[in-house]
């Protein structure tokens, strides 16, 4: 297979179906935050600090509902424990020689999607570099602000006249997590997936839907401990 | 929470709080991404717990976000549970046509969004 040149311009154009992707979930995330309560700058700084659309959504809804600051931190940190497997991951793929410089930097922008998108174009041939993923990164983190930006000023009335719209938008979000669930999916992985929705369901239904989250997720890896889905990779 | 100290105009005001928690946030997910690309995991027993921990985490993590964020739409009527089964089987559809993920996310809110039209 020829090997492309991993530019910046590279990691640019390989960010594209990123942005056609991060642009309405994060007008999406933005208009939710308008309208639970959030201002254009509360909204604009949770996707500028954290860049992480899941937990960011769920902020929105922890932030409304008055749950302290540690409460709220501690949810949300554990939900983005999952980022911890993606630096060893990619670094798999590439080498324990790539060079990693400036991980420091772009590592703030690798994201489900951007890990994703990394793998693929790799597969296909690109070169691992720093600029190319600083190119990746730094266009779906752009898309990601413009999108929350737009969102948040058109404010919680904007998609009033357009329930289907509306709806469809507000379906983003399970249908991406139901992607990335495909995309990493492996027969071995089945009986963790199933403990981990048991899980949720379960806690979530008698206690809280926070508690059910996290239920789910330390449900899951502790089945992964136990054995289950153990030749997963 | 309290009241928000005004800011720029037109930006509404930042309350503390919400600083506060997207700083804590914010840097503990950069060192998620960060420091495991620095370590060295040779050594890491490749069927040890941690190992094993690591491994189910990313698909346990993604599986009870998916359930969690379906759930409420389960409480809908019976004529509100289409759209749900549209934008699953588009999801799912494309993402075995095509294996990317963002084509099938755009994919099943397409197809959500127009069985929700098609119903109203």
């Amino acid at each position: 297979m020829r090997e492309e040149r991993a530019s910046f311009w590279g990691g640019l154009g390989t960010a594209v179906p990123l942005v056609l992707g991060y642009l309405p979930i994060a007008f999406s995330f933005g208009v939710a935050a308008t309208r639970s309560g959030l201002s254009v700058a509360e909204a604009f700084a949770l996707s500028l600090i954290i860049y992480a659309g899941a937990a960011q959504f769920l902020a929105i809804a922890l932030i409304a509902a008055g749950a302290p600051v540690a409460v709220a931190a501690f949810t949300l940190v554990a939900m983005n424990i999952r980022h911890v497997l993606y630096g060893p991951a990619l670094m798999k793929r590439v080498g324990a020689d790539a060079r990693r410089q400036h991980a420091w930097a772009w590592s703030f922008m690798l994201t489900d999607e951007v890990f994703g998108a990394a793998l693929g174009a790799l597969a296909r041939g690109r070169v691992f570099s720093e600029p190319f993923m600083f190119g990746l990164g730094l266009g779906a983190y752009a898309a990601w602000l413009a999108g929350t930006l737009v969102g948040a000023y058109a404010g919680a009335g904007a998609l009033d006249g357009w329930p289907a719209v509306s709806a469809g938008l507000g379906f983003r979000l399970p249908a991406l997590f139901l992607a990335l669930l495909l995309s990493i999916l492996q027969r071995a992985q089945l009986p963790v997936i199933a403990v981990a929705a048991v899980a949720v369901v379960v806690v979530t239904w008698a206690w809280s839907g926070t508690a059910g989250l996290l239920a789910g997720m330390i449900a899951g890896a502790v089945a992964g401990v136990a054995g289950l889905g153990r030749h997963a990779e | 929470m309290p009241g928000r100290s005004q800011g720029l105009r037109g930006w509404g005001g930042m309350r503390s709080e919400v600083l506060i928690l997207a700083l804590i946030v914010g840097a503990c997910t950069w060192g998620f991404r960060y420091f495991p690309l620095r370590a060295d995991l040779k050594d890491l027993p490749p069927d040890g717990a941690l190992a094993r921990f690591l491994s189910a985490t990313g698909p346990a993590a993604i599986a009870t976000l998916f359930v969690a964020e379906v759930m409420p739409l389960l409480k809908l009527p019976l004529t509100g549970l289409v759209p749900l089964v549209a934008g699953v089987a588009a999801v799912v559809g494309v993402f075995v046509w095509r294996k990317s993920a963002v084509v099938a996310t755009l994919a099943g809110s397409l197809a959500y969004g127009i069985a929700f039209a098609l119903l109203g």
